[in-house]
């Protein structure tokens, strides 16, 4: 088993990202729309594998993530907290959010398109307050390929969560669920 | 005949692997679909004559994987995950990032499944290795699979049936009929004329005929 600190494939790690040894972060874009602020912003545990994930994380967001895990061509989208337990494996072209990243309600999400316009043309208009919740994802998780977890949800431990499930609502432990949106359809 | 392991028009700077069996008169259009592919003789990859093969199609086998894509029948972007054995009949077409796949390549007891996500780590290249239950998808002739969807372990779907994008198939379709959703259920059956023929490359058919596989082989 691989002894040496977790590394980046295509560059150096930002400062505040905290890797394990033995853990591997492949991708030219993992790193593309790593804009958080926090430290640490990101944390992964050893003997990881993070083939093709993005981390694309707001100013405020922070994720912790534990041993064993393997993601492929997933991304996560934080504004606040996603926490992800040991052994989680998650399937291609999966989606992890913790916000709607826009408002919901019409005149405020109008005024959200204004905020983030083009450089230089809306320069200095506030962004709009977006409602974000904690994802928790739990140790022995598999999330199989074409998933999103949304905001909010907590996924119990050592759940199957079925190729192409959209999970709105939280999945109790050792749940195995599919659908859209996902229902439970067994037990593992 | 066979398409040789270099492919004249290609891309990608690389060899279509020995387990791979091209038909010369199949397109396709890069060894770069081969990237995942970890078959061997005499297992791998058969494309059948007059098949077409574009894009970012993926073709993810196991070292047993068998894979056989059908006369005529045509993708773009399909990835396939094979550790046993799919099948692709005469005449379907497959929508952009359909992902079909005959294993879940983990294991469902997720005490099992730490196991083999510790392999991973020292694995190389860092991958899942599958060595789980597999169950074999069967996709019948004249099938027509919409973007993005997703048709999951131990499915067969009759001849001549839609599947609509983004549907996820998890239960079998029966043939000529129009599925949907996740789950993807039935919401149409399809009207035909069994007798009707068909214009071919090879001259008029009958539509059974077709089915039944006579576009395969040479006339």
């Amino acid at each position: 088993m691989t002894a040496e600190p977790g590394h980046w494939t295509d560059g150096d790690l930002p400062a505040n990202a905290r890797v394990g040894a033995g853990t591997l972060i492949t991708g030219p874009d993992a790193f593309k729309r790593f804009r958080t602020t926090r430290d640490p912003g990101l944390v992964i545990g050893s003997h990881c594998t993070m083939d093709l994930t993005h981390f694309s994380f707001q100013p405020a967001g922070q994720v912790v993530i534990g041993d064993f895990c393997v993601f492929a061509s997933t991304v996560l989208m934080c504004e606040d907290s996603i926490t992800i337990g040991n052994h989680v494996a998650i399937g291609w072209n999966s989606y992890v959010l913790d916000a709607d990243f826009h408002p919901m309600e019409p005149v405020q999400r109008l005024a959200d398109v204004f905020s983030i316009s083009g450089p230089g043309v809306a320069a200095g208009l506030p962004r709009p307050v977006v409602p974000t919740a904690p994802v928790v994802i739990e140790d022995d998780v598999w999330i199989g390929p074409g998933c999103m977890v949304f905001k909010g949800v907590r996924v119990g431990a050592g759940s199957f969560v079925e190729p192409g499930s959209v999970l709105t609502a939280d999945v109790a432990p050792r749940s195995r669920v599919s659908g859209n949106p996902a229902k439970i359809v067994g037990r593992v | 005949m066979a398409l040789p392991r270099r492919l004249p028009w290609d891309w990608y700077d690389g060899l279509v692997p020995e387990s791979a069996v091209l038909d010369d008169e199949a397109h396709v259009e890069s060894s770069y679909q081969f990237r995942l592919d970890r078959s061997r003789p005499p297992f791998g990859v058969r494309v059948e004559r007059g098949a077409s093969i574009h894009g970012l199609t993926a073709f993810d086998l196991g070292p047993h994987g068998v894979l056989t894509f059908g006369a005529f029948s045509l993708t773009n972007g399909t990835q396939f995950v094979c550790d046993e054995e799919i099948t692709i009949g005469t005449g379907c077409m497959l929508g952009w990032n359909a992902v079909i796949m005959d294993t879940f390549r983990v294991p469902l007891d997720p005490v099992a499944r730490r196991a083999a996500l510790e392999r991973v780590s020292t694995a190389s290249p860092r991958r899942l290795l599958g060595e789980v239950e597999t169950a074999p998808v069967r996709i019948g002739s004249n099938v027509y699979i919409g973007f993005d969807v997703m048709v999951l372990p131990g499915v067969t779907i009759g001849d001549g049936a839609i599947v609509g994008s983004r549907s996820v198939v998890r239960d079998d379709v029966e043939p000529h009929t129009v599925v949907a959703g996740n789950p993807a259920r039935r919401v149409k059956r399809l009207r035909l004329d069994e007798d009707a023929t068909v214009a071919t490359p090879d001259g008029p058919r009958r539509y059974a005929e077709v089915l039944a596989g006579c576009m395969r082989g040479r006339p």
